[in-house]
């Protein structure tokens, strides 16, 4: 997308979700049904879908801009997921979005199984899929399996599936999904997707978290320049304005990581950008979380105010797509690999080739 | 309330040829440093390096040719900043003059200034140092008390200035003093005057810092004359053009790199032990991403003063997270490096971690001091 039309679209989500996702409605045990048909309609699923197999083509510059709308606004749908999954079914030719799903194409994070192959690009699955975001909703998942050292990609049509329903702290749900000797598509030609699966939900919840702490910043903003004690606003004392100076910078730091990220991603191998994307905001949850909550008193710790629909997406995302110690692991690994003498080379050459390929 | 702004910057094309010519200078000039002397590399001063510097053309690098300068972009000379500071180059001597100093002149300076001083600082000659703290006026800048008093066609400048870097070896003071009596505010009145350090009047004295080094200093200024062509740009206009310098002052490389050659150093050593456990890479791993943020985050308050913007509230921002982080630095490769028992105190590690350990305090005083920069944020905010 051009950078207007990339204007547009979150201009167009602004208003959407403005007007369907009060955070009020986001809800664990509903499915907004409205407002996914509107994003349907949208063609928002097939965000990341190529043009010629009828998306938007879009960019993760594009993604990231959704993701954060999805954030800002505490949405309780799984269109991050569903735009991973149907993106990386179309490039594995896993079947077609207008087959017989009762429901939205979804992706599970971790299984466990076994598989029998049937015939070509077919197989038969047994086994468990946890935590898959939306499952009891979903109306087929992606998920990779291991089998006889290869990893396949699989998709499971949830009608067959057993489901035990879960959540995460923010409430969204996490459900286990059991099958048992299902009927599946399969593909064998994606080199380590569940690494890359990995990669992708991790960058899409750098823009969440990044949406979310804007909107949790504006919120704590507004709360102590109303909240009046003391004869004054409480934001006009220093120890307020000192902790939300180190949240305003934090949440800055994390648009500017999910930005940053998500254009090297649409450049090329982002993953040392992501891995440090995702950590950065996964560091700056604990301060966020933790000034927002002190800002607002005990109102902010209520059931009935919304603040906690973003301050516990927060605490639940940052252990979702790789926590602090992953993370950390696989930077510093990548790091300690490279060698001393190629950390700073290595730190800047990305940006430098960046400037030849956007002449 | 306003949010920050952060987006992602597009280096110009040639940036890396540009940076591959900055480091082959450095490997050949500046070869065989030692680790400690690469620490906090930019208050390190070493005035046949800036020399040297200033014959590539590279001090005043954005600067009009007529000046002395090479006419290429901020971001261009950003990518050279980054890269003396990132291998230690001693750049300290002119430092602020090709910072703040020079681009001062640029903006407000008489064009006889101009001629007379950029030329020299771009040639790595002439070196500036900034007066403004005195004792009773730190982070209350507007509370100084050295006073301009007309005398003849020219000035009398009476007062002290405190923590003045590098003013024991500088030629140059651009001094904040009270030329008028404050109105009802107290910016009002200020101006700024360009003071030659060898005026009759001026004493300098240094101040050995707790490491044992002498960075900055006292400046007495008793009676030192100042000719009527000195004043900087408008009288009674000093706090408004000393502001307008913050934004270049807070956002550089400089703010999170001080403590980059003990990073360094700390990774060679980790490599040289053989396999390195779980939480050494994992610190490292969490420092990279730190530093990686905080590079993007600087380098798009450069690409936004490059186009002529003022990011007042980034600038702060990236100078209190830089701040935070090289500060922590030292402490946390501290706790982790082997058993705090065994490292040999003369190993370049240990002693470079030594001097960081002592001068990391002064990360979060220096060029704007992090309450003040919070409260910065905080008004940018919209909370004041």
């Amino acid at each position: 997308m051009s950078l207007e039309q990339r204007q547009l679209l979150a201009d167009t989500l602004q208003r959407l979700f403005s007007d369907h996702a009060q955070p009020q409605s986001a809800v664990s045990e509903s499915w907004n049904a409205a407002l996914w048909r509107q994003l349907d309609e949208m063609g928002l699923p097939l965000l990341m879908v190529g043009e010629d197999a009828g998306g938007y083509g879009g960019s993760w510059e594009d993604a990231g801009v959704v993701a954060h709308a999805i954030g800002r606004h505490a949405v309780a749908l799984p269109l991050a997921e569903v735009v991973i999954a149907q993106a990386l079914a179309v490039r594995c030719r896993l079947g077609d979005d207008t087959s017989a799903d009762t429901g939205p194409l979804g992706l599970a994070v971790t299984s466990a199984g076994t598989l029998e192959p049937l015939c070509a690009g077919r197989v038969c699955f047994t086994g468990t899929l946890h935590g898959v975001p939306w499952g009891r909703h979903l109306g087929a998942v992606l998920a990779v399996v291991e089998h006889a050292g290869v990893s396949h990609l699989l998709r499971l049509p949830c009608a067959a599936a057993s489901v035990r329903e879960g959540q995460n702290p923010a409430g969204e749900p996490r459900d286990r999904l059991s099958f048992v000797a299902v009927d599946a598509a399969a593909c064998t030609s994606e080199a380590a997707p569940a690494r890359e699966l990995l990669y992708q939900g991790a960058l899409w919840r750098v823009g969440q978290i990044a949406g979310a702490l804007d909107a949790v910043l504006e919120r704590s903003v507004d709360h102590v320049r109303d909240r009046v004690q003391f004869g004054k606003p409480i934001g006009s004392f220093q120890a307020v304005q000192q902790q939300m100076a180190v949240f305003g910078a934090e949440a800055a730091a994390v648009g500017c990581a999910a930005a940053a990220a998500c254009r090297s991603a649409t450049l090329g191998d982002a993953r040392f950008e992501i891995a440090a994307a995702k950590l950065r905001a996964n560091l700056a949850i604990d301060s966020a979380t933790s000034v927002a909550h002190q800002v607002h008193g005990a109102i902010g710790f209520t059931r009935e105010h919304d603040l906690r629909h973003f301050t516990q997406r927060l605490l639940a995302w940052r252990s979702e797509f790789g926590n602090d110690r992953h993370w950390s692991e696989a930077l510093g690994r990548a790091v300690i690999a490279r060698g001393v003498d190629n950390f700073w080379a290595d730190l800047t050459a990305r940006g430098d080739a960046a400037a030849v390929t956007h002449e | 309330m306003t949010l920050p702004r952060f987006d992602t910057v597009t280096l110009p094309a040639g940036t890396a040829a540009w940076r591959a010519e900055v480091r082959a200078f450095m490997a050949t000039h500046a070869a065989g440093l030692a680790a400690e002397r690469r620490a906090n590399a930019w208050s390190v001063f070493d005035a046949p390096f800036s020399r040297r510097l200033g014959e590539r053309g590279w001090i005043g690098l954005t600067w009009p040719k007529r000046y002395g300068g090479a006419e290429r972009s901020a971001l261009e000379r950003y990518v050279l900043l980054e890269e003396l500071l990132a291998a230690g180059a001693p750049v300290g001597a002119h430092w602020i003059a090709d910072r703040q100093s020079g681009p001062a002149l640029l903006r407000y300076g008489s064009e006889a200034q101009r001629q007379r001083f950029l030329p020299a600082i771009a040639r790595g000659e002439c070196f500036f140092c900034i007066g403004m703290s005195e004792p009773g006026a730190g982070s209350d800048l507007a509370a100084v008390r050295t006073q301009a008093v007309r005398r003849g066609d020219g000035w009398v400048l009476r007062g002290q200035k405190l923590w003045t870097t590098h003013a024991h070896r500088a030629h140059m003071m651009i001094a904040l003093v009270r030329s008028a009596p404050a109105g009802d505010k107290r910016h009002e009145g200020l101006s700024q005057f360009l003071v030659d350090l060898a005026s009759p009047g001026v004493t300098v004295r240094p101040i050995v810092d707790l490491a044992g080094e002498v960075h900055f200093n006292e400046v007495f200024l008793d009676d030192v004359p100042v000719p009527a062509d000195m004043l900087l740009g408008v009288e009674g206009q000093g706090w408004a053009q000393c502001t307008s310098e913050l934004s270049l002052e807070r956002s550089g490389p400089e703010r999170y790199l001080s403590s980059h050659a003990l990073f360094v150093e700390w990774l060679r050593h980790e490599a040289a032990q053989g396999a390195v456990g779980e939480a050494v890479c994992n610190a490292i791993g969490q420092l990279t991403a730190e530093l990686w943020t905080l590079r993007q985050m600087s380098l798009s308050v450069a690409a936004r003063l490059a186009a002529g913007q003022d990011p007042a509230l980034e600038a702060a921002i990236v100078k209190d997270l830089g701040n935070s982080f090289e500060q922590a630095l030292p402490r946390r490769v501290q706790a982790l490096l082997g058993d705090g028992r065994s490292l040999d105190g003369d190993l370049p590690l240990a002693r470079v971690l030594s001097l960081l350990l002592q001068i990391s305090p002064s990360f979060s005083l220096r060029g704007g001091t992090r309450e003040i920069l919070r409260g910065i944020i905080a008004r940018g905010l919209g909370l004041r």
